[in-house]
């Protein structure tokens, strides 16, 4: 019985930096030397999938970064492999930025897809512009949803997006779809200036906004939700484009495992000892 | 690889494995050095690309003949008077318009998508589709109206409502369990997501490795010497 006690005591109070030791070592290992662990598609990404791969060269598609910088990287896989998606549809796509630090994020985009912007020369001003960062506010989307060239005039480099695709654009009905990559710093504001009157949006956002974004989905605002990096590790199975997020499945699977050990262990410490102490 | 890339892969990793250094669970100075840096960086990109829109809509505006964005420029400019103690009264007026127009703006339009969409949702036949989509249905109304008891509180909870309002209290649990499992996946792709970064291309490991195991013998090496506390800043 003491011996028990004392086991319990000892997993009670396991020191956190050996959690986060733990946790260190097992997603970093899988991302130096991959395994390879399988991956089902989710309901909510074979709908995004679906609503993607509806589009067609006659559609133009607004592709908004509403993230700062350290989100992407939770968001990055949904964001590469929907570009890849729409470049290989043929859609025109206008790419435009809520936060200051998504900026950098194109330039990023644009590298790692190169080659399939090449296999479908896939060009700037013709199938693509990078509208940079215009919408710092709700006054800014508002704006847009009114009269798009009343607030967008020039691209990031300050050169006229009259003459491109863009002059078919007017207001918030010429748009085939909005695509949201977002950490929540304005999707609230597309929602209820864009989604609310009918144009049609799906979005990718981290995992802290799924249960609170889900409702839209229900509601129809959102035509799909790619969940969080998992989504676009989804995403990147269904149009077979390995990526970033499909190498990354394995520190989830690993991480998620040792969560779920952590848990036990803490529920023995907490009923072998915590509780017990209480009580006493 | 460029020497700019190189540099650029060196400095990222350093500076990240100092902000996971946060974990060794005492205050460090590659803490604070990780910290401070990146602040630095947020708010002169931050300054750089807004002062760059402020150029591109408001004052190439004015100059193609739209004169109503001085009013914007004025307004703007008075919110500067913040950081003098004696006129900073003359930024509130500014910032009482901003926040109005927010305001204005959101709410106009909240209580359809927030609310009335939510509600309509909700409302819907509980006995056509396919089996997954009736279950669903089900769940949702079922969960709805045990929840919505569980908030009752002008009336006594007894018979069928307690019964109702106790279901819904662990309906609750269950969601919240599922909104931890989400938030924990999401911390976990962002740790994922930075940690890929740092190793791809291929050529980024052997620096990942070397900042990881450099910045742990740093931190290691200062805490028993004693110069941990001493180097770190006060917040």
């Amino acid at each position: 019985m003491t011996e028990e006690r004392s086991i319990a005591r000892m997993l009670a109070e396991i020191d956190r930096r050996i959690i986060y030791l733990l946790l260190f070592i097992v997603v970093t290992v899988p991302i130096l030397r991959p395994v390879a662990m399988p991956l089902a598609v989710s309901p909510d990404t074979k709908q995004y999938y679906k609503v993607l791969n509806a589009l067609g060269p006659d559609d133009i598609v607004l592709f908004v970064l509403d993230t700062e910088f350290s989100g992407y990287m939770e968001i990055q896989s949904g964001v590469l492999a929907s570009a890849r998606l729409i470049i290989e549809k043929g859609a025109k796509m206008a790419i435009a930025c809520s936060h200051p630090e998504a900026t950098g994020i194109p330039p990023m985009m644009f590298s790692y897809l190169r080659d399939v912007m090449k296999r479908y020369d896939y060009k700037y001003g013709e199938d693509y512009v990078v509208l940079g960062y215009i919408f710092p506010n709700e006054a800014a989307v508002a704006s847009s949803a009114q009269d798009f060239h009343g607030v967008v005039k020039e691209d990031w480099q300050g050169r006229p997006i009259k003459g491109t695709f863009l002059d078919r654009i007017h207001d918030w009905k010429d748009w085939s779809l909005i695509a949201i990559f977002s950490t929540g710093v304005r999707s609230d504001a597309f929602i209820r200036h864009y989604g609310l009157r009918g144009t049609p949006m799906v979005i990718n956002c981290i995992g802290v906004m799924i249960p609170t974004t889900k409702p839209y989905v229900d509601t129809g605002i959102f035509k799909a939700l790619l969940p969080s990096m998992r989504g676009g590790a989804e995403l990147e199975k269904l149009i077979n484009a390995p990526g970033p997020g499909l190498a990354a499945m394995d520190c989830f699977t690993f991480g998620h495992y040792l969560v779920i050990i952590f848990i036990i262990i803490a529920n023995i410490g907490y009923f072998g000892y915590v509780r017990r102490r209480a009580e006493r | 690889m460029t020497p700019l890339d190189l540099i650029i892969a060196i400095v990222a990793a350093f500076l990240s494995m100092c902000m996971f250094s946060t974990l060794y669970g005492k205050s460090s100075p590659l803490y604070a050095l990780a910290e401070e840096s990146y602040i630095g960086f947020g708010t002169g990109l931050t300054v750089v690309v807004n002062v760059l829109y402020i150029y591109r809509t408001g004052i190439l505006g004015i100059k193609a003949g739209n004169w109503v964005l001085i009013l914007g420029i004025i307004l703007g400019i008075m919110v500067l008077f913040r950081v003098h103690p004696k006129y900073d009264y003359i930024a509130r007026l500014p910032i009482a318009i901003a926040l109005g127009a927010q305001f204005g703006l959101a709410l106009r339009t909240t209580i359809f998508t927030g609310f009335l969409d939510q509600i309509r949702a909700t409302i819907v036949p509980l006995f056509s589709g396919d089996a997954q989509t009736i279950l669903y249905r089900w769940t949702i109304a079922l969960c709805v109206i045990f929840m919505l008891t569980f908030f009752l509180y002008t009336i006594e909870l007894k018979g069928p409502l307690k019964w109702s309002a106790t279901i819904g209290e662990y309906m609750m649990y269950i969601a919240f369990g599922a909104i931890f499992a989400q938030t924990f996946m999401g911390r976990l792709a962002l740790f994922v997501g930075t940690m890929q970064y740092l190793a791809t291309p291929p050529w980024k490991k052997p620096i990942l490795v070397a900042s990881m195991v450099i910045v742990l013998a740093l931190l290691i090496a200062l805490d028993k010497t004693g110069l941990l506390e001493r180097w770190t800043p006060e917040e």
